[in-house]
């Protein structure tokens, strides 16, 4: 599952569709955004500005009212003509009017515009004053310009109103300002201006509901259509891979499939078919100059050699004779050499993977022990073997014993006299079938070891020894043709600093694939969506 | 041995009538397919050297056509193709063994002589002798001079091939291809140890060495 989801994430076209569906999720939130902002924003911010404005006011109607009750109590004589206003006196009669005349005028309009309002003379601290309006539920920090040293709050907060019909309690949001009455700039009595904003924000709510709703099922529409694209393409992808795939193992046969559309896809597939025709024709073009390059040059070679042979066998037991023998063996050489690189391209071609048959490489491995102990033993070399039975490898037996040969016959060469060589086939984990040849001899470099496996490359300590440097790549191709893997490490011997007896050694196994894995797979999927 | 050489490249065809005629043999050529097959059923031959590629008429359809007469003429075939699924090809085809170019002489000679009517090393013999040296394919015992000698069941047969082919060069190669069915040359002395080996088993506690190595070809067994 968690795999699917990966392979899902790898693919290229599930990533963009995916990155597009995102950007319509965003598009698609910032228009419903606009939307909410200019509906409830808007409207808050009205019902805000409304109640600054009668804060205001009532701060005019205390003024008016307060100086107003002054000036009748001084008409009435009750306040003499010249009472000082920071007397105590003053300031009852100024208060206490100003601010019955505002709690009139709140009465009056909390009936009239559904507001709110509160008027609270000293003594009542805030939480009073929020208790008897209902629960808090926000406060805003914002500080509106006010006068001097007096703080206006915005405040949000429910509260609960009776219906008339049944004796319930609902609650219904509101949004007010609290701040003071001022007497000559001095705070005097709390005041909460508020209004009712449930419409707004029930609307408010419904389109934010909306948002959600509408972003969740882009999102998902987007997940969707990416899934679909994705699918859809990544099959196609998906018989490209795999003609690459057929074709990279040998069979030059194998076509895209296309469904004339004419679209991109079915353009590359079109593509892809010309080339491989080309490659094809470049193929049995390379062959048939390699077959003739063989047939036509091998002749004059064979000639040679021949002549030399003769030459040689005429002057019989004489030291001239010896030299036209030695020259008849280069040429041998020579050819061996020639043929080595043709079998190596023919097997890079792997025009031979058909001949690949399932089979336990016991007897051919046991086979080959048996030729190769006594040249060991001639050699100075110490010979064991541990095969495994009844292990199963897709091959073909010739290829296999002469791979497994090159490789005994590289260790007997490089192996000092008094060494040993080791010959060992295992099973491994999924039936995977490792064939390994390791020696205590002067070993490969790690970083030689890919190298090495190039044709004609030879390793400067080796320089000297006879041999073409092909008999690696050689194995490596036969590897290949089998999917096998050619690895390196370091074999029976001991590693150490001092340079004469730093002998790691060298092992080298052909790991081969479960034989179900490695059967080519014959048909080629027909997919043409 | 009368053999018949089809061969279009003529300085190669000269050199093998040479080199035949120098051991003993009767030769006659045939520069294409045409020719090599009017040739092949005019007259009787013991072996035919047919090379692959021939101009107007190609080795193996050459093979085949003599084949469709009943003519079982021992056949070895030559050609530049080297690869053992040409091989095989041209043994299903009805040859009767393959030498890939470049060969040596002595591998020419030799796989001719092992192939040519009058040798016939597939003959349903029970007991081969060479010298005091004999052996029982049914018993599969070995003696000299009737005393026992044991060998390993590979050695038996490297001895078995070497004795059915008394008095002839056995090329390594050959030996490798008949008692191990190996197509390739090892670089190494291989054969030669195992030889070696044998030697010290058939002829080491011997008066006369019965066991050759013969320069540059192979080995052979003789009295």
């Amino acid at each position: 599952m968690i795999e699917a989801v990966r392979k899902l994430f790898r693919n290229t076209l599930f990533r963009l569709s995916l990155v597009g569906a995102l950007l319509t999720v965003l598009s698609v939130g910032a228009a419903i955004y606009v939307v909410y902002y200019s509906m409830v924003s808007t409207e808050i911010r009205r019902v805000d500005a409304a109640i600054e404005e009668e804060i205001s006011q009532f701060q005019d109607i205390y003024d008016s009212s307060g100086q107003k009750a002054v000036e009748t109590a001084i008409a009435l004589k009750r306040l003499p003509k010249d009472i000082d206003t920071q007397s105590d006196d003053y300031k009852t009669v100024y208060h206490g009017n100003a601010v019955r005349a505002v709690g009139e005028v709140m009465n009056l309009r909390g009936a009239t515009f559904e507001g709110l309002y509160l008027v609270q003379t000293p003594g009542y601290s805030e939480g009073n004053l929020r208790n008897s309006t209902g629960e808090q539920t926000q406060e805003a920090e914002i500080v509106l310009p006010g006068p001097e040293g007096i703080t206006y709050k915005r405040v949000g907060f429910s509260y609960s109103e009776t219906r008339y019909s049944n004796a319930e309690y609902i609650n219904r949001r509101a949004r007010g300002i609290t701040g003071q009455l001022l007497l000559d700039g001095e705070a005097v009595a709390a005041i909460i201006v508020a209004r009712d904003v449930e419409a707004i924000s029930r609307a408010g709510d419904q389109i934010a509901k909306t948002l959600l709703k509408s972003l969740a099922l882009a999102a998902f529409l987007g997940l969707l259509s990416s899934l679909f694209v994705s699918r859809r393409f990544a099959r196609r992808v998906d018989a490209f891979n795999k003609l690459a795939t057929d074709v990279r193992a040998g069979n030059l046969d194998r076509r895209a499939p296309r469904n004339y559309s004419e679209d991109e896809m079915d353009m590359l597939a079109e593509h892809l078919n010309s080339m491989l025709d080309h490659i094809d024709r470049l193929m049995q073009a390379m062959r048939y100059a390699g077959d003739s390059v063989a047939h036509d040059l091998r002749t004059p070679l064979t000639r040679l050699r021949t002549r030399l042979e003769s030459a040689a066998v005429e002057l019989g037991d004489t030291p001239e004779a010896d030299i036209l023998f030695d020259a008849a063996g280069d040429a041998d050489e020579l050819l061996a050499t020639f043929d080595s690189v043709l079998r190596i391209a023919r097997l890079e071609a792997g025009e031979r993977r058909e001949l690949l048959k399932p089979l336990d490489p016991k007897d051919t491995l046991e086979d080959l022990a048996e030729l190769y102990e006594p040249a060991c033993e001639d050699a100075g070399l110490t010979f064991t073997f541990d095969i495994a039975a009844k292990t199963q490898i897709l091959a073909d037996r010739g290829l296999l014993s002469q791979a497994v040969s090159n490789l005994l016959e590289n260790a007997i060469k490089y192996t000092p006299s008094g060494g040993h060589i080791h010959l060992s086939s295992e099973r491994g984990k999924q039936n995977r079938v490792k064939i390994s040849i390791a020696d205590d001899g002067p070993g490969i470099p790690s970083f030689d070891r890919e190298r090495v496996k190039e044709r004609f490359v030879r390793l400067d300590k080796s320089r000297t020894l006879p041999g073409s440097g092909l008999g690696l790549a050689l194995v490596d191709a036969v590897a290949d043709l089998h999917q096998a893997e050619l690895h390196m490490d370091d074999g029976l011997g001991k590693n150490s600093l001092d340079e004469d007896v730093n002998r790691p050694g060298l092992k080298i196994s052909l790991i081969f694939p479960n034989v179900k894995s490695a059967l080519p797979n014959k048909a080629m999927t027909e997919t043409t969506t | 041995m009368r053999i018949l050489v089809v061969e279009d490249d003529e300085v190669a065809a000269e050199y093998v009538r040479k080199g035949l005629m120098e051991a003993g043999h009767v030769v006659d050529l045939a520069p294409d397919g045409d020719l090599g097959l009017e040739m092949a059923r005019a007259a009787d031959y013991d072996a035919l050297i047919l090379d692959r590629m021939l101009p107007k008429r190609d080795g193996l359809q050459l093979l085949a056509d003599l084949r469709e007469d009943a003519d079982t003429t021992p056949v070895l075939i030559l050609s530049a193709l080297g690869e053992v699924d040409h091989k095989v090809e041209g043994l299903r085809a009805g040859g009767d063994d393959y030498l890939a170019k470049p060969y040596s002489f002595t591998e020419l000679l030799a796989r001719v002589e092992a192939i040519g009517r009058r040798s016939d090393p597939t003959a349903a013999v029970t007991k081969l002798k060479v010298g005091t040296l004999e052996m029982d394919l049914l018993a599969r015992t070995v003696r000299r001079d009737g005393q026992k000698i044991l060998l390993q069941p590979r050695e038996f047969r490297l001895l078995e091939c070497l004795m059915r082919n008394a008095g002839r060069v056995v090329t390594r190669t050959m030996l490798l291809e008949k008692v191990w069915d190996y197509h390739f040359d090892p670089q190494t002395n291989v054969i030669d140890v195992h030889i070696s080996r044998l030697r010290g088993k058939i002829d080491k506690d011997f008066d006369e060495a019965l066991l050759h190595t013969v320069r540059g070809a192979g080995y052979r067994l003789q009295v």
